[in-house]
């Protein structure tokens, strides 16, 4: 092969290479934003993960295991007491990422009340977290204002649909 | 029997006549009750009371299920065909609602059987999205919600909320309804659902 020829060769090589990154840089789905949305939605199905089963406990669709319910109760802490605020990048809610994330513009406001919610949630899981293993009776009484915390910060930050 | 002759348009043009059947009255009461405490304790939701949610809901389910059937089989005053109005005489009856006299209609005035229809469809929309919604919050989830994907469970969840709140308006639109009909018309629909009799023009 000649000079010319393997100069062509590599040419027509990396413009084919080029062409088929461009539409990689263009979907940016793994951008530093994309991988925070990613995290905060797979911190939330943790704290589903240990949250559902003491849910299924209360409700009796499970059965009520005291070691089990308190390290549940204790994970649920654990992950609350995460900071977690580089996860809320700006630029990261439901208008700028359509389709990505169901968080609202209204977080990032400056009278946002978002960390009060957080806050409660936070009390929540302890006093659940004091009494989870106490047997069925005692957790019942706390899981209420766990699933409530977790509730009202839905209502106001959280879209209906992505 | 209930002699009720208290309309100012000259009571010779009317008589009292039965047009709602007992069953009829007893489902619409207890649609009001359903309804409106499902409403409540949806809107109004606790991890104690969120069971009550869907208790309710099965209730307006099965009445809305009753209702379709008696609409096929029931006294012709509820029949579907009944319901069933064609636009000349929708716009016909849009064009003397608002003269201030009774429309002594034996059954549901026109625009009233187009409202009754929207209700209908509307809360059988609610009660199938709220077998598939899930509440990932209190955790209580409809019985079906498993049968779907998660994001079709999101988006009938999603559904689920805005209907609600088509509901609230429909109900609110109704009841202003039936004042507009008691304060301006001067024909009490009230006392006729509850008794059944009805002024109607002869
Ligand atoms: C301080 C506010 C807040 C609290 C408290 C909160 N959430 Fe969320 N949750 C959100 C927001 C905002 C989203 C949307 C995140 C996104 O899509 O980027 C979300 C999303 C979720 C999701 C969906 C995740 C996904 O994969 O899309 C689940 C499940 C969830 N939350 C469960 C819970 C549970 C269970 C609790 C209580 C133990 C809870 N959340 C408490 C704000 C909150
Ligand atoms: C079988 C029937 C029904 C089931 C299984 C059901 C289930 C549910 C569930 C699981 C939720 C919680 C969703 C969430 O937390 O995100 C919910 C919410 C709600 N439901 Fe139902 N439901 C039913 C019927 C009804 C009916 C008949 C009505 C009203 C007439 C109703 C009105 C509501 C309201 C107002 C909410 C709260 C919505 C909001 O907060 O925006 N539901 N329902
Ligand atoms: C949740 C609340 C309510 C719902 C869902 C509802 C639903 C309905 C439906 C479906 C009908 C049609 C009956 C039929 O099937 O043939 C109807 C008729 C009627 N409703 Fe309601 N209703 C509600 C509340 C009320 C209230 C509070 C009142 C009283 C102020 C009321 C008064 C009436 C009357 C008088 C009729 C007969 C209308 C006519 O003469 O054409 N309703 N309602």
């Amino acid at each position: 092969m000649t000079m010319r020829f393997k100069t062509i060769f590599m040419a027509i090589l990396i413009s084919c290479a080029s062409l088929g990154a461009i539409p990689m840089v263009q979907a940016a789905d793994d951008d530093a934003v994309a991988q925070a949305i990613k995290a905060r939605q797979a911190g939330f199905r943790l704290y589903s993960f240990y949250v559902g089963q003491l849910f299924a406990m209360a409700k009796g669709e499970q059965e009520y295991n005291a070691d089990l319910a308190a390290t549940l109760a204790n994970n649920l802490v654990a992950v609350t007491e995460l900071s977690n605020g580089m996860m809320w990048l700006p630029e990261s809610d439901n208008t700028a990422r359509q389709g990505k994330t169901r968080a609202l513009p209204e977080i990032w406001a400056a009278d946002s009340n978002i960390g009060d919610k957080a806050q409660t949630l936070k009390d929540a899981a302890l006093g659940l977290s004091l009494v989870a293993g106490d047997g069925l009776d005692a957790l019942r009484g706390e899981i209420g204002a766990v699933g409530e915390a977790c509730d009202s910060c839905h209502e106001d930050f959280r879209a209906e649909d992505f | 029997m209930v002699q009720d002759n208290d309309t100012s348009a000259g009571a010779s043009r009317f008589e009292p006549q039965k047009v709602w059947d007992p069953a009829i009255r007893i489902w619409h009461w207890m649609l009001v009750f359903s309804v409106v405490s499902g409403w409540l304790l949806g809107e109004f939701r606790s991890f104690s009371t969120m069971q009550w949610h869907i208790y309710a809901g099965y209730t307006t389910g099965t009445l809305i299920l009753l209702r379709i059937v008696w609409g096929f089989i029931g006294p012709p005053p509820v029949r579907f065909r009944a319901l069933a109005v064609g636009p000349s005489t929708l716009k016909n009856y849009a064009g003397k609602m608002f003269q201030r006299e009774p429309s002594g209609v034996a059954g549901h005035n026109p625009v009233g059987a187009i409202s009754v229809i929207l209700m209908l469809v509307l809360l059988s929309v609610q009660v199938m999205t709220g077998l598939f919604s899930e509440d990932d919050a209190l955790f209580f989830d409809g019985p079906l919600a498993n049968t779907v994907s998660g994001s079709i469970r999101t988006t009938l969840t999603a559904y689920h909320h805005l209907s609600a709140k088509a509901i609230l308006v429909i109900v609110l639109l109704h009841v202003s309804a039936i004042l507009f009909y008691l304060l301006w018309k001067r024909e009490n629909l009230v006392k006729a659902m509850i008794t059944g009799w009805k002024i109607v023009r002869k």
